[in-house]
C-alpha cells in the first residue's frame, strides 16, 4: 500500500506487532519527523492549540474536502514508509491492518472511476499538533476519503475520539483474497441481532427510517439521547456480544489504550444502549447505534445510488473526552 | 390508475437514472437525488434550539439552489442566504405542549454552489425558539419539517440535555422522520432564599 513494497506482505510483518506504548510512537513519529525537509515539516507540524487543524477531518475525499498536512502522494517512498511505521505503531495491529484496508478500498474506487472527486492511495494526509512528548500532550491526524483517525495522546493516555471510518466498496478482492474492511462489525452486529427475543427487539429497533449518521464529521460537541435497548436489558450472553462489537473501534488503538477503554464501557454496561434501524436479515443494509455515558458509535450504510451494503459510514465518539480534552484542557 | 402511478413512479427515479448515467458507478459516493434535512433539537429550560444540516444529493441540488440562488447570479448573497433560511423556517412547526413556538434564525452558513453541486455541501442554520417560563414536569415538543418534501429525508434527533434539569422520556418519529416528538421533564431548581443573617 502507498506503493511499491506495501502489500499484504507488509501487513503481515506488522500484524504479529504488539500494542506500543506512547515512547514507541514518539520515537516513530521523530523518525518520520527526521525523514523530512524544512518545508515538509512546516506543513506537517501544527500548535497543539490549532483548533481549526485539531477539527479539520471529513469522510469526503480531496477535491471535496481541504485537507492540511502532508499528502501521503508527495512523500518519497522513505518517507512514506516512515508514515506507515508511525501508523504502525500508534495503533494495534488489527487497528492498523483495517486502516490499511479502507485506504487500498479508495484505492479500488480510483480504478474503477477516477476524476473528480479525487480518490486512491494518495489522497490520504498526515498531520501533527504538538511534539512528540512522552509526558505533554500531543496528536497525530491521518485521513482522506472514508477516514478521520484523531489520536491524542497524554503520556501513557490516549483516545481516538472522535474518529470516522468507513468503506467504499465495504467488499474487494485484493490479491485473491475478499476484503472486508468493516466486516467483523457488520457480522458481530447482525450476531447481536440475532441474539436478542422478539421482546428485546422490540426495544432496540426503531420504527423509523435512519439514512446517515447523525453525529457524523462536523457535528464536534454535540451529543444525543441514547435510544434503543439498554445493556441492563441484555443478558450476560449479549452484553459480552455488545462489548465485543464496541471492540471493533476502541480496538483500534494499541492494546494498553484499547483495555483502558474497554474497562471504563464494561462497569457502564447497564447505561450502554443498542439500537437498530432497517432491516433484519443477515448482510441487508441496516443502521445501528451504541451508545454508553462515554462513548457513541454509529454504523451506517449510506443509500446514495449504488448498494448501500457496499458504503459504509461509522463514527467513534466520546462526549467526556473528544480529543482527550479531559487531560488537557484546563 | 396503475399505469399513471407507474409513471409517476418512473418521473421520481428519473434524477437517479439520469445521474446514473453522468457518473460511473464506482464514484457515487456522493448522495444523489435526496435533500437530507438533519436537525439536532437542543432542549435547554430557557431555550429551545434547532440545528439543521441540510446536504442537497446531486440530482436534487439545482433544485435546491434555484430556491436559494434568486437572482441565477450564481452565488449565494447574504440577503438570498436569509432569505433561505426564512423559508425554511416557514416549513418548519414547532409546537410545545401544543402551542406553536415562534422560530428565529440565530445562525447559518452556506457553501458556495459549486460546492452544493457536488452532492457533498452542506447548509448548517440554526433557530432558536424562547419556551417563556417552562411550568415543573412533563412536557411534549413535537417539530415537524415540510421543506422540500418531494426530494427530501429527514433525521430529528434530541440532544442529551446539558442542564441536570430537563430529562429526555422519549422520542417517537414518523417513519421518514420528518415529524418527531419528545416527551421530557423539566425539574427545576429549587429557587435559592435568603434568610436574615444568611451571609
Amino acid at each position: 500500500l502507498f506503493g511499491a513494497g506495501f502489500g499484504p506482505g507488509s501487513l503481515a510483518q506488522t500484524s504479529s506487532k504488539p500494542g506500543t506504548p506512547t515512547a514507541e510512537i514518539v520515537a516513530a513519529t521523530n523518525k518520520f519527523l527526521a525523514t523530512l525537509d524544512d518545508a515538509q515539516r512546516g506543513k506537517v507540524v501544527f500548535d497543539f492549540k490549532d483548533n481549526a487543524q485539531r477539527a479539520r477531518w471529513s469522510n469526503l475525499p480531496s477535491g471535496i474536502f481541504r485537507r492540511a498536512g502532508l499528502r501521503m502522494g508527495d512523500l518519497t517512498r522513505p518517507q512514506r514508509d516512515a508514515a506507515l511505521a508511525l501508523l504502525a505503531a500508534a495503533l494495534s495491529p488489527q487497528g492498523y491492518e483495517k486502516v490499511l484496508h479502507i485506504v487500498e478500498g479508495d484505492e479500488v474506487l480510483r480504478k474503477g472511476g477516477g476524476g473528480r472527486p479525487v480518490f486512491g492511495r494518495d489522497e490520504y494526509y498526515i498531520s501533527i499538533l504538538g511534539q512528540p512528548s512522552t509526558t505533554e500532550p500531543w496528536m497525530i491526524q491521518f485521513g482522506g476519503h472514508h477516514l478521520g483517525l484523531n489520536i491524542t495522546l497524554v503520556g501513557e493516555q490516549g483516545t481516538l475520539a472522535p474518529s470516522h471510518t468507513g468503506a467504499q466498496p465495504a467488499i474487494y478482492e485484493l490479491e485473491g483474497k475478499t476484503v472486508r474492511p468493516l466486516g467483523r462489525e457488520t457480522d458481530k452486529a447482525f450476531a447481536l441481532l440475532s441474539s436478542l427475543d422478539e421482546a428485546q427487539r422490540k426495544q432496540a429497533i426503531l420504527g423509523f427510517q435512519m439514512r446517515d449518521l447523525v453525529l457524523g464529521p462536523g457535528r464536534d460537541g454535540q451529543m444525543i439521547q441514547p435510544e434503543g435497548i439498554p445493556g441492563s436489558a441484555l443478558t450476560e450472553k449479549q452484553r459480552a456480544m455488545l462489548l465485543d462489537l464496541a471492540s471493533e473501534w476502541i480496538g483500534i488503538m494499541p492494546d494498553a489504550v484499547a483495555n483502558a477503554k474497554m474497562e471504563e464501557i464494561k462497569k457502564n454496561i447497564a447505561e450502554t444502549w443498542f439500537a437498530w434501524s432497517g432491516p433484519t436479515e443477515k448482510g441487508s443494509a441496516a443502521y445501528f447505534r451504541i451508545q454508553g455515558p462515554t462513548f457513541l458509535i454509529e454504523y451506517a450504510p449510506q443509500r446514495l445510488g449504488g448498494d448501500p451494503t457496499k458504503h459504509i459510514h461509522t463514527i467513534y465518539r466520546d462526549p467526556t473526552n473528544d480529543y482527550g480534552a479531559k487531560w488537557w484542557k484546563p | 390508475m396503475v399505469e399513471a402511478v407507474t409513471t409517476i413512479s418512473t418521473l421520481r427515479r428519473l434524477p437517479l437514472l439520469l445521474a446514473s448515467l453522468v457518473f460511473p458507478s464506482a464514484v457515487f459516493a456522493h448522495r444523489v437525488d435526496e435533500y437530507l434535512q438533519a436537525t439536532l433539537v437542543v432542549i435547554d429550560p430557557g431555550s429551545l434550539r434547532l440545528q439543521i444540516n441540510l446536504t442537497p444529493g446531486v440530482a436534487v441540488a439545482d433544485k435546491v439552489l434555484a430556491v436559494i440562488d434568486r437572482d441565477r447570479d450564481g452565488a449565494i448573497s447574504p440577503n438570498e442566504a436569509a432569505a433561505y433560511a426564512e423559508s425554511l423556517r416557514r416549513d418548519l412547526t414547532l409546537r410545545l405542549d401544543r402551542r406553536d413556538l415562534e422560530l428565529k434564525v440565530t445562525a447559518s452558513k452556506f457553501p458556495a454552489p459549486a460546492e452544493l453541486r457536488t452532492g457533498w455541501g452542506i447548509i448548517q442554520v440554526e433557530f432558536t425558539a424562547a419556551p417563556g417560563r417552562l411550568a415543573a414536569g412533563a412536557h411534549r415538543l413535537t417539530l415537524e419539517n415540510r421543506h422540500l418534501a418531494a426530494v427530501s429525508v429527514y433525521l430529528i434527533n434530541a440532544a442529551r440535555p446539558r442542564s441536570d434539569t430537563v430529562q429526555i422520556n422519549s422520542q417517537k418519529r414518523n417513519d421518514n422522520q420528518s415529524t418527531g416528538e419528545i416527551e421530557y421533564t423539566f425539574h427545576p431548581q429549587p429557587e435559592r432564599t435568603t434568610s436574615p443573617g444568611t451571609p
